[in-house]
């Protein structure tokens, strides 16, 4: 305790002769979280009655209603997930006379696992960890020898076949009414030896393992119902605004769970306020350069999740979500959620609205790829660096 | 700064007007200082308390009188003793820590010959205790030295606050104290005093207070420990320890000597560390500990009194020992905090304790046999075990106070000799339970209101910091010893492109020095001619009987005026009433407190109590071209047309008056009837008087109608110019004090003036918002932060429709500040604040500031290759040519050449 007296009673202060500088690294870049009011009621408390949020909170839960997979639609993914997890399941197990390739590992991830799979969107993700090297030829290998397998397996049941095509992240698995695509991965000790031309990308079979982190980070943190309807409810809406867009799914879960969780009482809050407050945060620069963000749990320490994203669809991904809360504000929300289609499918985001005679206008960007790049390199990619030093 | 901070005025001065260039003229004025003055609490506002912050603080209204008036006892060296009970600690220290020189009495023979000289001018006293400081502290004299020279504060310490004391140390501030006891009653229940954060006039009183080492050191007098930083100060206070320790102290305090003392006959104190040993082993035990070495050796290094260990025994085990050195500590601790509260009330009761203890025999040791000693290789005692009690010491010494202590004794007298005699000790730790019990409300409430104090502690900690320069200044060194030690939240961080932009524009739009003074001088005028206008208007009305006492009692003021309070430029209420008749006017104004503020027409009262500035003047906010300043003056009555039209006629006068000779400033005035308010105008500055009084606030129906309502002034306007009261009051609370915040409301001001989208905000609801968003942040935000967090808060949606609507905290209901903008202003300026935030993102904040990009600072993106210490010696490179420059420019000779040969020739 008497340490900071003592260093301070020594010749110069805190400066030199000290043998290490108190940082060693001085440029650690703190940001900071952006303003959230429901952490910051305290300083703003309600002075007015609370709106008359009813409405709203039908329409969501109506919306949702709607983007939710139907019985039909949930079980004929779940059948053919089933089954194609037994066939792989099968190759780890038992590979015989397999030699394309070694399985280590296959695991459900993505939405389906999730929870979190749309309407319409019947599209399962199972990641496949090989312990060989991911070669294009292994892929094919294997997607040909589970196609044979798993046409065995539905014959067996006297249902139709199914095809299977290769791309650049697996293959896909299409039945009638739904699809499984698997992932290929590799295990973390053979990311090194990749090889562009030869393997998977790179980028791909990370993003892979990551995918199986967040996954996981999920089922332990996410698990509440209340953000797997916000989850739904925000990706029907970045997918219908073209600045939204850019936001991956990993962004809206982080997203959704903070809006629900991160509150001073720790409970769920009502789906009304969670989606206000995702706009909110949005819209007050959560996903801007030079904010904190949101932490990625799945990242070296303090990387931020909305660093994937470049600096243009940042800024616009920003706009858009500002033109939308003030939309909503006015009681456009029928329109963001896509109940109502605005005009015949104009993204409202870009329009200019009148409500009551209050007129919304959408924003300008304020980020110019300027031939002198803007000095950014602090605010933008820098997630990994900082999280390394701090 | 630091010496700013000895004269809390000027580092206010500074603080509001934060940047560099204008502080040090500025501080010679005061004009925006919010130091206190006894006066404060005078404002007897009849509101019924009932707002947001009084709740708590009741309970300690009433301790407070006194304490403050024990603290000015402590100031002008006046050694009644007694006084000091109720008194906190932390009030002391400070109190010692500022004026260690001012105190005749000196008790530390180290500052005797330095004090002498340092009464001749505020100047050399400054310097002098420049080097008492260092040189109680062994070694840190380089430190403070540099910090003195760099910031040229000497030359602006003829600040009037402190003048005075030095002069005549004793009589202004024991008047200022008694004046301010009548006043606390005056104040009643009610008032503002509920609008200070700390409750109960607190914050104005201890804020002259300078706490020059708390910066440095972050002393907790309570505890006796330093902290490393503030913010694990900060920590420590709101600590269980610490509260524990804070409520031991109080109940000591309150209740009297019985409570603290009631442990033991035989116990022997340490003054220093405020700790209590059972007996002489112990007690030699803790001095030679590690604890109590430490607190002798921070009590030196802050240059307080260090009793000497033997004497100041508290109650010794032998009576002989004399209770003269003990007083003397008595009287240093009285002066200089260090155990004032609990050494004070001692000495009574001491005295029966050692008349008790006479009686009682030594104990002698037993069961010696039972102790086997276990040695070591080499034949020397290891340890010891006490087979009796199963217990094992390394230490002799803890063997020795074993065998003698009363565990061992009764496992003794169970095990070995039934009938030795185990005195039955009065268990002190249950009489202490139940005492505390019985005193757990009192604490508690006690509790709050010291922390609140804390927390005004921290608020001028961190208004220290807020001057505009906080990060790079001189003064940043010592901000550097807890920077290995995990700061916290206002750990410096690099100065961001984003900062010094904000302070750029903040340089452009602040006003001129001139500026300043020119309203400064106008203002002052005005309130003295003010003053001199209530004292004729007071003479007027005084009944005859009285007027040849009253002539006497005014010219008796006069006299004492100029060492109290000339004028409103502590920004705290002016009050007109001296301190002769403060006595009788006090308690009417008590009775019409209590009773809801009945209006009581004694002989003795003043028509006109008190002028407040309020507006952008009190607050601090004026900015380049504000030539528009306002001052409420408080009625006793509702004031009338008559009254206004009698000011109006009669303040040339007086203003002539006030004014130098050699002044020439033409003044007019201007009677304003519809505003109810009176126009001084000096060409330049135009000074807005409004009349009112706080029985405005009452409602006006029922049959108690005054006969001359229409007279009276329009009601609306006396109200609207109360609220402005409440709200320079409510500023100074809460909003000054926080990092970065009235940068930021003044850069806000200025954003408002310029963009028609800004403009509906009004004054006050961004001055609410602004300090909350500030409010909210976790820790101390630099302004190019601060700037953004504003706009992330209203880009997020605040103030639309749903969102939660600005509290007023100055009124008694639920009121929105900005409950009457139409939808569309706030849609425009939440799209502006969206837009804005997002060009501050991408680095182009100097469209929102609406001024030129500022060119990158060298090496600002690759900065991090250089140690700080590097870029710093850019800055002050005379300070740091001592140390390491070789060594430096070693580390970094690969780096720029040029930047070496710069940084070589300093």
């Amino acid at each position: 305790m008497v340490r900071g007296a003592g260093r301070g009673g020594r010749g110069i202060p805190g400066r030199g002769g000290m043998g290490r500088p108190p940082f060693s690294r001085p440029r650690v870049l703190m940001l900071r979280p952006p303003f959230d009011l429901i952490l910051a009621e305290p300083a703003f408390p309600r002075c007015k009655p609370a709106p008359d949020d009813a409405a709203l909170t039908q329409a969501l839960l109506k919306r949702h209603a709607e983007l939710c997979p139907t019985p039909t639609e949930q079980s004929a993914v779940l059948s053919i997930v089933t089954k194609l997890q037994t066939v792989l399941d099968n190759l780890v197990v038992a590979p015989g006379d397999f030699a394309a390739c070694q399985l280590e590992e296959v695991r459900q991830v993505g939405s389906y696992k999730k929870g979190t799979m749309m309407a319409g969107k019947n599209v399962a993700d199972i990641v496949v960890i090989m312990k060989t090297l991911p070669t294009k030829e292994a892929v094919e290998g294997l997607s040909n020898k589970v196609n044979e397998e798993l046409n065995k397996l539905m014959r067996a049941e006297g249902l139709g076949n199914v095809s299977s095509t290769c791309h650049e992240r697996g293959f896909t698995v299409t039945a009638a009414t739904a699809a499984v695509r698997v992932l290929v991965t590799t295990l973390h000790q053979n990311l090194r030896k990749l090889e562009p031309e030869v393997h998977l990308d790179y980028k791909v079979i990370s993003s892979h393992l990551a995918a199986i982190r967040h996954s996981r980070w999920f089922e332990e943190n996410a698990h509440h119902s209340s953000i797997k309807v916000l989850i739904r409810l925000l990706r029907d809406m970045c997918a219908r605004h073209s600045g939204l867009e850019p936001l991956t799914p990993w962004m809206i879960d982080l997203l959704a769970h903070h809006c629900i969780m991160n509150n001073p009482a720790r409970q769920a809050l009502p789906i009304n306020v969670a989606f206000r407050r995702s706009l909110s945060l949005l819209a007050g620069g959560l996903f801007l350069p030079g904010c904190a963000g949101l932490p990625d749990p799945c990242e070296a320490a303090h990387s931020r999740a909305h660093t994937a994203l470049d600096l243009a669809a940042q800024d616009h991904a920003a706009a858009t979500a500002q033109t939308l809360l003030r939309v909503v504000a006015r009681g456009g929300h029928r329109y963001v959620l896509g109940l109502q289609a605005f005009e015949g499918g104009k993204d409202i985001s870009t329009e200019i609205t009148v409500w009551d005679g209050v007129v919304v206008s959408p924003l300008a960007p304020a980020y110019h790829d300027s031939p002198e790049p803007m000095d950014t390199e602090d605010k933008d990619d820098d997630g990994i660096q900082d999280g390394v030093a701090a | 700064m630091m010496a700013a901070n000895n004269y809390f005025g000027f580092t206010h001065g500074g603080t509001q007007y934060g940047a560099a260039t204008a502080s040090a003229a500025y501080g010679g004025q005061t004009g925006y200082a919010v130091a206190p003055a006894a006066t404060a609490a005078t404002y007897g506002t009849q509101r019924a308390a009932a707002t947001g912050y009084d709740t708590a603080y009741q309970a300690a209204a009433a301790t407070q009188g006194n304490l403050h008036a024990a603290h000015a006892h402590a100031h002008a060296a006046a050694a009644a003793a007694s006084a000091y009970d109720a008194s906190k600690s932390a009030y002391y220290q400070q109190a010692a820590a500022a004026y260690p020189t001012a105190a005749p009495p000196q008790p530390q023979p180290a500052y005797d010959t330095t004090a002498k000289p340092a009464y001749s001018t505020p100047a050399t006293y400054a310097q002098q205790y420049g080097q008492g400081g260092a040189r109680g502290s062994g070694g840190a004299k380089p430190a403070y030295g540099s910090v003195y020279t760099a910031t040229t504060a000497a030359a602006s310490y003829p600040s009037q606050p402190y003048t005075a004391p030095a002069a005549q140390p004793a009589k202004p501030l024991y008047n200022a104290a008694s004046m301010y006891v009548a006043q606390q009653k005056t104040g009643g229940g009610g008032g503002w005093k509920n609008y200070n954060k700390s409750g109960v006039g607190a914050t104005p009183q201890r804020r002259p207070k300078p706490q020059p080492k708390a910066q440095q050191l972050h002393y907790c007098d309570v505890c006796r420990i330093s902290c490393a930083g503030p913010q694990t100060y900060k920590e420590h206070l709101e600590g269980q320890k610490h509260k524990k320790k804070e409520a031991a102290v109080k109940v000591a305090a309150a209740g009297g000597a019985a409570g603290a003392r009631a442990c033991g006959a035989s116990a022997l104190r340490c003054e220093l560390c405020d700790v209590t040993c059972t007996g002489a082993d112990a007690y030699a035990a803790h001095v030679r500990g590690i604890k109590h070495q430490k607190v002798v050796k921070l009590h030196t290094m802050l240059g307080k009194p260090i009793p000497s260990t033997e004497p100041t025994k508290l109650t010794p085990a032998k009576k002989t020992v004399a209770g003269a050195p003990k007083v003397s500590f008595v009287a240093s601790g009285g002066l200089s905090t260090v155990g004032a509260s609990s050494s004070v009330p001692r000495p009574a009761d001491k005295e029966d304790e050692k008349v008790e203890e006479e009686d009682e025999p030594e104990v002698q040791p037993v069961g010696q046999d039972y102790i086997e000693e276990i040695r070591g290789d080499d034949g020397k005692a290891l340890s010891f075990n006490c087979k009796l009690c199963d217990c094992k010491f390394n230490d002799p010494n803890a063997k020795e106070m074993h065998m003698k202590g009363r565990r061992h004794r009764l496992q003794y007298k169970k095990k070995v000799q039934p009938d030795l005699e185990v005195k039955v000790k009065p268990s002190m730790h249950q009489r202490k339970l139940a005492e505390a019990k019985a005193q757990r409300m009192l604490v508690r409430d006690e509790l709050w209101a010291r922390r609140r104090m804390h927390e005004a502690g921290e608020d001028d900690e961190r208004a220290y910091w807020e001057g505009a320069d906080w990060w790079r200044g001189p003064h940043h060194h010592h901000h550097h010893q807890g920077m290995g030690m995990g700061y916290g939240p206002v750990g410096r961080r690099p100065e961001t492109s984003d900062d010094r932009h904000v302070l750029a524009k903040h340089a452009e739009i602040y006003p001129p020095e001139q500026q300043l003074q020119e309203i400064q001088r106008a203002v002052s005028h005005t309130e003295k001619a003010l003053k001199s206008l209530s004292d004729a208007l007071a003479d007027h009305a005084r009944p005859k009987n009285q007027a040849g006492k009253a002539v006497i009692k005014t010219e008796d003021k006069k006299d004492d005026k100029p060492e109290g309070k000339e004028d409103g430029r502590d920004n705290q209420l002016f009050s007109f009433v001296g301190e002769g008749e403060a006595a009788p006017a006090s308690g009417d104004g008590a009775g019409a407190g209590g009773a809801g503020g009945a209006p009581v027409g004694g002989p003795g009262v003043r028509a006109l109590k008190g002028v407040m500035r309020v507006g952008l003047l009190a607050k601090g906010l004026l900015l380049r071209g504000d030539r528009d300043v306002r001052l409420v003056v408080l009625c006793h009555d509702r004031p009338t047309v008559t009254l206004l039209k009698r000011v109006a006629n009669d303040l040339p006068h007086h203003l002539n008056k006030v004014k130098g000779p050699n002044e020439d400033a033409k003044y007019k005035v201007e009677l304003q009837p519809a505003e109810g308010a009176v126009q001084v105008s000096d060409g330049t500055v135009n000074v807005v008087v409004s009349l009112t009084s706080a029985v405005m606030r009452e409602p006006a129906e029922g049959g108690d109608i005054k006969r001359d309502d229409k007279d009276v002034l329009p009601r609306q306007k006396c109200l609207d110019a109360l609220a402005a009261l409440r709200h320079a009051k409510w500023f100074q609370a809460r909003a000054a004090s926080l990092q970065s915040c009235v940068i930021i409301i003044r850069i806000m001001r200025d954003l408002c003036r310029r963009i028609p989208n800004w403009t509906p905000l009004n004054p006050y609801a961004m001055e609410l918002l602004v300090s909350g968003v500030m409010q909210s942040a976790s820790g101390a935000l630099s302004p190019g932060e601060a700037l953004r967090r504003v706009m992330e808060a209203l880009a997020g949606g605040l103030i639309l429709e749903h969102g939660p609507g600005l509290r007023d905290p100055c009124e008694k209901e639920l009121v929105d500040a900005l409950g009457n903008m139409p939808a569309q202003k706030r849609e425009d300026l939440t799209a502006s604040a969206q837009q804005f935030l997002r060009q501050i993102a991408f680095r182009q904040i100097n469209k929102v500031l609406d001024m030129e990009p500022l060119p990158k600072v060298k090496h600002a993106s690759g900065g991090w290759k250089f140690p700080r210490k590097r870029r710093r010696s850019n800055t002050d490179a005379d300070q740091d040519t001592h140390n390491g420059d070789g060594k430096v420019v070693k580390t970094e000779e690969k780096a720029d050449v040029s930047e070496i040969n710069s940084n070589a020739k300093k």
